[in-house]
């Protein structure tokens, strides 16, 4: 009996096989955007950088997850999130909507683990701001919280054996919209959660205390983090950091006057190959670096934030509607959309 | 030192009407340039032979002037020149500070030609010039001194950052603008690109007159900072305020292809309200009534901005920069 029933079952899932990103056109990567008539969406983006998929969005978003293997995305809404949703981005189907728990707010990102299993979102406490991973497993129901370990977390990360490292940006905002509360004290810190416990944490020197953790990328053992910059704009500081575990950070900027025009601002980070790379759509331009620290040019694109990487270089996007593959620095164009292009590019 | 504030990256909302970038590169950007580039050549041939202020001063003056005709074209390499040869609002007065250490300790990379431009950004260009030729701290050197020698090396780093500066527009930057959505093309993928690259540039200028050359002296209404005036020792303040404007109407007009009329009368109010400043350098800035002509005149200016917006910006699909105004 149970054997037949198991083989039946067998049969069934031959004959409609677990659908996968490949009913999504294969994007290499996902992206948001707001639309020429102002609406919002969520795009899937082949190697080339053309379209594979359009999902509509209700409102703007900000960053999302890609689930592993199934051709699922989480799209988180902007700070302070009230909601993210799960697209089946081969149907188009909005699969859930998650909400937080009462008294807390999504941040922006989230990240699965490694077997897709479970979700980890980027929450903060609207009453204090105090960071927490929502924790929430593969039929994305919530099943826990635990602390971050910092004021405003922004992005989350995770690197290899599911260890997963949390920007905790140090900002304490009002919760119904961005107002920045605690500037003076601000204790922005990197960390890394290994099973679900804060196994290291990293701060920076006290006279870069202003500087915010946001985003995150990882290659090779090292963690680099992009920051901005929130104490005196006429100080210029360095907006990247670089990170292996169980040393201090090393931090990298351009010589000045290159430095000074990022506006003390980073919006994304990506690493690709030996380089990795910071955005600064308010500075129009993109800063490479060596994973050493040393600075390895400027490639200027007004209004560039996404950023990912591709095979000898990165993919930027901008708020013009640029996608642009920059190879040792020099940019060449892939398409110009006639939409806006948000903060971030997803790699699968 | 302050940038530029964020809102001047500026994206695509609907489908642009046509502007003349060829317009503005031939009538405004690259005379500009050019003329810029003459003015700091002529300082520096005469700082050769003779480096005491009133030797120098006429031909600062002349370097001044061209420079603040073209000091909004932020843009290309306007960006990073705009940094080393005008050095301003410096509210920490990096400038000062560096260069009297530099002059105490008789720095041999102020006296050097070669290493001079690794020298900080304080304490190069037009605004470092000033200091030694009109601030009473330093401007009584001898000939064959060491603030001789480095106002002479000064001048001519001024002069190879202005060149530089015309022949990186001329040779790659203008041809860039020029060739916007041809292929092959990497920094503007379409002319609607450039032509928003070029109004951005023209309304920074004008916020930059608003915000910095008028808001640094005016400061608070319970702290003026009359010393923060831009070159208040030369006496220029209200002199780089005029030129600056003439020079951004006629960009303007340019970027549009025809005089606008709102934009027109917008330009004519502010240099009418800049008639009743009696004080060129805004020291009277203290004054009550200083102080309201001060803010009359800057009421008037950030008309300008807000008529190139609905005038001409919005006729080009321009709205502020979408990622660079979500601060995330």
């Amino acid at each position: 009996m149970g054997s037949r029933r198991a083989f039946l079952a067998g049969l069934a899932a031959l004959a409609t096989p677990l659908p996968s990103w490949a009913d999504a056109g294969n994007p290499r990567w996902l992206a948001c955007a707001r639309e020429a008539d102002g609406g919002h969406a969520l795009f899937g983006l082949d190697a080339s950088g053309a379209d594979t998929f359009r999902l509509a969005l209700p409102a703007r978003g900000h960053a999302g997850a890609a689930h592993p293997s199934r051709p699922e995305a989480v799209v988180f809404a902007r700070r302070p999130g009230a909601w993210a949703l799960v697209l089946d981005c081969g149907s188009g189907a909005l699969l859930r909507q998650l909400t937080p728990p009462e008294g807390m707010q999504f941040n922006g990102h989230g990240a699965f683990t490694e077997d897709g299993t479970r979700l980890y979102t980027v929450e903060q406490r609207a009453s204090d701001s105090q960071g927490f991973l929502g924790l929430w497993d593969s039929e994305y129901r919530r099943i826990g919280q635990i602390e971050t370990g910092g004021i405003g977390p922004h992005e989350v990360l995770r690197l290899p054996g599911d260890v997963f490292a949390v920007a905790n940006g140090g900002i304490a905002t009002d919760p119904s919209d961005r107002t920045k509360l605690n500037l003076p004290d601000m204790a922005p810190s990197l960390v890394y959660l290994e099973s679900d416990r804060i196994a290291e944490q990293v701060a920076l020197p006290a006279d870069l205390h202003f500087n915010s953790i946001r985003h995150l990328a990882h290659a090779e053992g090292t963690l680099a983090f992009a920051m901005q910059w929130e104490g005196d704009p006429a100080m210029t500081v360095p907006l990247l950091g670089l990170h292996r575990r169980g040393a201090a950070p090393v931090l990298a900027e351009a010589p000045d006057p290159e430095q000074a025009l990022m506006q003390g601002y980073a919006g994304s980070v990506a690493v690709s190959g030996a380089e990795v790379a910071i955005t600064s759509p308010r500075g129009g331009r993109m800063h490479r670096f060596s994973l050493t620290g040393a600075f390895l040019g400027a490639t200027t694109r007004a209004d560039v934030c996404g950023l990912a990487p591709c095979e000898g270089g990165f993919l930027t996007t901008d708020g013009g509607g640029g996608i642009l593959r920059v190879e040792g620095g020099t940019a060449r164009p892939l398409g110009l959309r006639p939409r806006a292009w948000d903060n971030h590019v997803v790699t699968l | 030192m302050r940038l530029a504030p964020a809102v001047l990256a500026l994206t695509l909302v609907a489908a642009p009407a046509l502007a003349d970038v060829d317009a503005v590169l031939d009538d405004h950007v690259l005379p500009g340039t050019a003329a810029f580039a003459q003015a700091t050549q002529a300082l520096d041939d005469q700082a050769i032979d003779f480096c005491q202020p009133q030797d120098l001063a006429p031909l600062w003056n002349s370097a001044m002037d061209a420079w603040v005709r073209i000091g909004h074209l932020r843009l290309g390499p306007g960006e990073q020149a705009a940094l080393t040869i005008a050095f301003w609002p410096d509210e920490r007065s990096a400038g000062r500070r560096t260069l009297a250490r530099m002059i105490a300790a008789q720095d041999p990379m102020g006296v050097h030609i070669d290493e001079f431009p690794q020298v900080s950004a304080a304490a190069r260009g037009l605004y470092a010039l000033e200091t030694l030729l009109y601030d009473p701290d330093f401007n009584d050197y001898e000939p064959d001194s060491y603030s001789c020698t480095l106002v002479s090396v000064m001048a001519h780093d001024l002069a190879a950052q202005a060149a530089a500066l015309d022949e990186a527009w001329r040779e790659k930057f203008a041809p860039e603008l020029r060739t916007a959505g041809q292929p092959g093309n990497a920094t503007f993928l379409s002319m609607a690109e450039a032509e928003r690259a070029l109004f951005t540039a023209l309304h920074g200028g004008v916020e930059f007159d608003a915000d910095q050359r008028l808001g640094q002296p005016m400061g608070t209404e319970d702290r003026p900072r009359p010393q923060r005036a831009e070159n208040w020792r030369s006496g220029r303040s209200l002199r780089n305020l005029t030129l600056s404007l003439e020079s951004l109407h006629g960009m303007a007009t340019a970027l549009a292809g025809q005089p606008v009329d709102a934009v027109d009368s917008a330009f004519d109010a502010a240099a009418y309200f800049s008639l009743a400043i009696t004080d060129p350098a805004f020291q009277d800035v203290s004054d009550p009534q200083g102080r309201l002509h001060l803010e009359s005149l800057q009421g008037r200016v950030r008309t300008i901005g807000e008529e190139l917006i609905s005038e001409i910006g919005t006729s080009m699909g321009i709205a502020p920069g979408f990622n660079a105004l979500d601060g995330d």
